[in-house]
């Protein structure tokens, strides 16, 4: 019997996300020179670490299956919080911190709905993110808050001549790839995502495993408004809106799979969210229409999306259960 | 065994095992027990309690009565986790490895060997005990491989690394063979032995008897949740196991057959074939024919039977309904040509349980009822119908229309998924293990529905586990095994040994 | 033993039709002593007019929730049919500037948009097998920002008489919804395609097994949802007298809310456009009631997630009591 990875189509399936990114540099390198120039390379990584912040949770949460549409709103309601207490004078590592804590809460309180009253995950993320972005309307009184010089200087710093921002993703990004692939906890995430019972039958404690991707995701989008807040210097009303698009888009484009199981933050999810970062950027370069960005965005989560499902229903063909060998 | 009797205490004891379902007795007072070292050959026909037997030992299941006793101390686990514990390792027919880790994550899953004060994973030591314990299993490959990089034979390999890993001391196989070649079975029979060398006990539960008489030490037969022999290897063979297995005469009784008139064929298979699940698939149904499909669990009648309804795919060959090629076949087409499929598992693909038995009944036939174009349904008609059809397969008159399907027993769920595919009036009917899980008094009724069925000239498939079933109804049966037809019994030459002989592995092929 | 029955009877509340009918007319009730300017003609009439488009949305939400799905995408084919009907009708430039057939192309080119939208939804929940979240998820940000591209964020006004009439007129809004209902009514409960709708809400294996034409039926759900949501567009676009990409932006989480909190269940095969009527007008009573209390926009926002939520936990409860 042949084992199922061995499959031609799969084994493109599995490349599919590698070719895409290949094909996009190739494409905008050749209508602008200006394009692979490695400043411009630099800047995009910088301009993408937000982004990718947010993925390297969305990576946890798609692990096990679920989703978490309320990274957006998380991000609002923790840069809120911090602009708030910045403004009044507090410290930056206390804003810093509390707008982390934040996080955590709101990461806390999808785990509850999900794990404990056992509520899909599309539909829990879904209320929070209109509970979360009310909320943070209600910190900044839908107003456009203008943060104190210290967080663009954060954001402009450096350290080791390493810009702060990409610290701050390496940091975590290290940290999540250890997680994920050399400690028992992460790897108990991949066997709970590829199948919840056998694991639970193993002996895995699935609630708690579900329970801390939530959390860990709703971490990682308060860190990925704090890289935004350090680039941007102030807090929009739409601050962090449909940031949750980006963050799936560039987890499923990095080969994580929306039915579990699959997929690494790195490289992976950080090639995913250079990949959507490149694409605009690369937009921007061919003087495009603004308004056309979403579109593209939207047109390539859809192909990746696609992609997984095909991927998806080719493994569940070939481990149909066989009565006799081939 | 006639070893020279060293008083160790067994290792494993059954002392009068019951448990029932639903009241039906499974197992009727089950004592068995087992040497270190030994293995254990379970044999049995389908339902006989071999399953359940090793469930309870296994902690999916607690017993009604009765006591185990496990190295010398009382074993009552109430989850598998705490079989495993107690040192019973059960390596199941659908394999419990996470394909998409490394063989070294399955075997470590909940207890990772890490660096001293990180919660990091000690990866040189992870290596180190997974290779001693692919070792032990003679499997040569990288512990780092992912398990879904591996053929079914490593993969039962690996399930068997695990229960050393574990340390277990009793190993249960279910099946272990099945889709394993000639060369990866010779491979896992020589572990085995030297396991059994080294100390380990095994319980191993097939259908190939060749295998069971050749490697077992100690062989119990079950039949119908009783032990009806047992005793070591030596004292059997293929022909003394069968007849034990078979043992029981008819005891119910079954409307009267009449053998078929020489009418014309419904339903053809020819040369059906898949790779891995049918092969070489040939057999003709006539009018108002019974015919039954004979085979053990996995031995691909289901399987066919999907096919047949264009459920599953088929790689080459034909089928033909009333002599005309069926091509590409869906369920929407065979419903069109007249075919009907009963399908073996009632909750999953028979019913909307939670919807009303009269949106259950009405199902199939619904597209009747509406006539195009605007597809409204005439309600009167569809009421009156749905009334004409209950009391045809005599569905309980306590159950209101509007009622959930799920608060229907389970005798009249049945009668309502065979009632919904008889109001489209099918030519053919595949019914595929239509009284599990039912009680007599409905089985012997659901008996009299098919044998009138078939008098009025439907064409009846039948597949069932229940042997008395299939000699009771049939006029004719065939005998599937690993997917192929083995054997063709005509009415007159209806012989239970004969067809469980066929059913089993009795040789192993050069 | 009063806990148990207490039980039961709570039981039986959650499991009753009318429950959401009753709490909305009890909702009303205790609020009015409060809020007496609720029962002002007005502000009655004001609710109503903001009640008609939801409850189109609403009910084409329905049949996709039946059928075991989701359409996140029904605000985004708003936004983009109003677009497109003003673009075709309107005086300044329009495609159809000042054509006597402008109204009946403005609207065809709107419900055929609709209809085309859904119909692309569908297929690839059907044909490619994607989640419907992630699909109708991805299309809401494609079809928002085709709209806002489309228009370069810009209102479309000039907007002809005869149709901001039928759009606009209460008497004629009204009509359209109530024509709309009793066909969504009918279509649900005596024809084949609504009977099959539940049968694969229920249980798809089944359905298929039983010869229902399982991706067509599924697909021809979304595609009434889309169309929907162009009727929903008809109505704002007349109400507001503009086109914009931005028309029912808002009222997403009010459509799953309303339908979810009538009691249609988000695991599919149960639901009924009465129930989405009496989930519309709670959602609508609670919406006027908060605004009339002069809440901010952001603390309404959060009522609305937080009643989703209940509605959710609620559909949960109900779902765990039946199949226990």
């Amino acid at each position: 019997m042949t084992p199922a990875t061995r499959h031609p189509w799969l084994i493109v399936l599995n490349q599919a996300p590698v070719v895409l990114f290949l094909a996009v540099l190739a494409l905008f390198g050749a209508r602008s020179a200006q394009f692979l120039q490695p400043d411009n390379l630099v800047n995009i990584l910088i301009q993408s670490s937000s982004t990718a912040m947010v993925a390297i949770g969305m990576t946890f949460v798609l692990l096990t299956a679920g989703v978490d549409l309320s990274v957006g709103s998380m991000m609002f309601v923790g840069a809120a919080l911090a602009g708030k207490l910045a403004l009044q004078g507090y410290p930056l590592l206390l804003s810093i911190l509390a707008m982390i804590l934040a996080g955590l809460l709101g990461g806390a309180l999808n785990a509850l709905f999900v794990t404990r009253l056992r509520i899909a995950p599309f539909i829990v993320t879904l209320a929070t993110l209109y509970l979360g972005r009310g909320l943070g309307l209600w910190i900044t009184q839908t107003r456009a808050m203008n943060l104190p010089e210290s967080f663009l200087h954060l954001g402009a710093g450096r350290w080791l001549g390493i810009p702060i921002p990409l610290v701050i993703l390496g940091t975590v990004l290290l940290i999540a790839h250890i997680v994920l692939q050399h400690t028992p906890f992460g790897r108990q995430i991949y066997a709970t995502g590829q199948d919840i019972e056998t694991a639970r039958k193993a002996g895995l404690r699935t609630g708690r495993i579900l329970a801390s991707v939530y959390i860990v995701s709703g971490a990682c989008a308060a860190l990925g408004g704090l890289i935004s807040l350090t680039q941007l210097g102030a807090v929009s009303p739409t601050f962090g809106a449909q940031k949750e698009f980006a963050a799936i888009a560039a987890a499923v484009l990095g080969g994580t799979s929306l039915f579990g199981g699959r997929g690494r933050v790195f490289p992976g999810t950080l090639l995913g969210a250079v990949l959507i970062q490149t694409v605009e950027n690369g937009l921007v370069i061919l003087n495009a229409d603004p308004y056309l960005y979403p579109l593209v965005t939207s047109a390539i989560i859809f192909v990746a999306v696609s992609l997984d499902c095909l991927r998806q229903r080719l493994v569940e063909r070939l481990s149909r259960r066989l009565i006799r060998p081939v | 065994m006639s070893s020279p009797a060293p008083a160790a205490p067994p290792l494993l004891r059954f002392d009068r095992i019951q448990k029932s379902f639903f009241g039906v007795p499974v197992l009727q007072g089950i004592s068995l027990s087992l040497d270190q070292g030994r293995a254990l050959g379970l044999v049995g026909e389908n339902g006989a309690g071999k399953t359940t037997l090793m469930n309870i030992l296994g902690g999916n299941l607690a017993p009604d009565a009765g006591r185990i006793e496990f190295a010398g101390l009382p074993h009552q686990p109430r989850s598998p986790l705490e079989a495993a514990a107690a040192g019973i390792a059960f390596v199941h027919q659908e394999l419990n490895l996470f394909p998409n880790l490394s063989v070294a994550e399955n075997l470590h899953l909940t207890a990772f060997p890490r660096r001293r004060g990180f919660p990091v994973i000690h990866r040189a030591l992870l290596r180190a005990k997974t290779r001693a314990l692919l070792e032990q299993v003679s499997l040569d490959i990288d512990s780092d491989t992912p398990v879904e990089r591996l053929t079914a034979g490593e993969r039962q390999l690996v399930e068997i690394a695990k229960a050393l890993g574990i340390e277990a001391r009793l190993l249960i196989l279910d099946e272990p063979t099945t889709s394993l070649t000639d060369l990866e079975t010779r491979r896992l029979f020589d572990l085995l032995e030297r396991l059994r060398g080294q100390g380990m006990t095994m319980i191993y539960i097939s259908h190939h008897l060749a295998d069971v008489l050749r490697f077992c030490d100690h062989i119990a037969v079950l039949r119908d949740g009783e032990l009806v022999g047992s005793g070591p290897a030596s004292a059997f063979n293929a022909t003394r196991l069968i007849s034990l297995m078979v043992g029981r005469q008819l005891d119910q009784v079954f409307p009267g057959s009449a053998p078929p008139p020489d009418s014309p064929p419904v339903l053809e298979a020819r040369r059906l074939s898949h790779p891995g699940i049918i092969d070489q698939v040939s057999f003709t149904l006539r009018a108002g024919e019974i015919l039954g499909l004979s085979g053990l669990m996995g031995s691909g009648r289901s399987e066919l039977a999907r096919i047949l309804f264009g459920l599953d795919p088929f790689g080459a060959g034909e089928i033909l309904v009333e002599g005309k090629p069926l091509r590409r076949p869906r369920p929407i087409r065979c419903l069109r040509r007249g075919l009907a499929f009963v399908t073996e598992n009632r909750r999953e693909e028979g019913l909307c349980l939670e919807a009303s038995i009269a949106d259950n009944l009405l199902l199939v036939a619904l597209r009747d009822f509406a006539p195009p174009p605007a597809r409204w349904i005439r309600r009167r008609p569809l009421q009156a119908a749905a009334a004409r059809i209950r009391s045809a397969v005599r569905l309980t008159p306590t159950a209101l229309d509007s009622h959930p399907v799920k608060t229907l027993s389970g005798g009249n769920q049945q009668k309502v998924v065979l009632a919904k595919w008889l109001l489209s009036q099918p030519r053919v009917i595949i019914l595929d293990e239509p009284t599990r899980g039912i009680d007599v008094g409905a089985k012997c009724e659901f008996y009299q529905l098919i044998h009138d069925l078939a008098a009025r000239g439907t064409g009846i498939l039948l597949i069932s586990s229940e042997m008395e079933e299939l000699l009771g109804l049939c006029h004719r049966i065939l005998v599937l095994r690993q997917g192929a037809i083995r054997d063709e019994l005509q009415r007159p030459e209806f012989d239970r040994e004969r067809i469980l002989r066929a059913a089993l592995h009795t040789e192993r092929a050069p | 033993m009063k806990g148990a029955w207490l039980r039961r009877q709570g039981r039986r509340a959650l499991a009753s039709e009318y429950l959401v009918l009753a709490l909305s007319v009890a909702y009303f009730l205790v609020l009015l002593p409060w809020l007496p300017e609720l029962a002002h003609p007005r502000n009655l009439a004001n609710l109503f007019s903001r009640m008609l488009p939801l409850l189109l949305v609403a009910m084409g939400q329905t049949f996709v929730l039946i059928a075991g799905g989701i359409d996140l995408s029904v605000t985004a084919v708003i936004g983009l049919t109003s677009v497109l009907g003003a673009s075709l009708m309107t005086a300044d430039g329009g495609w159809m500037a000042g054509h006597a057939a402008a109204v009946p192309a403005g609207i065809a080119l709107m419900l055929l948009t609709g209809a085309l939208l859904g119909a692309a939804n569908g297929a690839a929940v059907t044909g490619l097998r994607m989640p419907p979240f992630m699909v109708t998820l991805t299309s809401m940000m494609f079809l928002g920002g085709l709209a806002v591209w489309l228009t370069q964020s810009q209102r479309i006004t000039g907007l002809p008489p005869a149709f901001l009439a039928l759009g606009g007129k209460p008497a004629c809004a009204f009509g359209l919804t109530l024509g709309a209902a009793l066909f969504a009514h009918l279509l649900l409960s005596r024809s084949l395609f609504g009977r099959w709708l539940y049968a694969i809400g229920h249980n798809p294996r089944v359905a298929a097994i039983s010869g229902v034409p399982v991706p067509t039926v599924t697909l021809a759900a979304y595609v009434l949802s889309g169309i929907s949501g162009a009727c929903a567009a008809i109505l704002f676009t007349g109400r507001l007298e503009t086109g914009s990409p931005v028309h029912g932006r808002e009222i997403l989480l009010d459509v799953i809310g309303a339908t979810v909190i009538g009691g249609t269940s988000l695991f599919g095969g149960k639901g009924k456009i009465l129930w989405t009527l009496y989930g519309v007008l709670f959602l609508t009573l609670v919406d006027a009631s908060l605004n009339l209390m002069f809440l901010s926009d952001f603390a309404i926002r959060m009522v609305k997630g937080a009643l989703i939520l209940l509605a959710a936990l609620i559909d949960a409860l109900r779902h765990r009591y039946e199949t226990a």
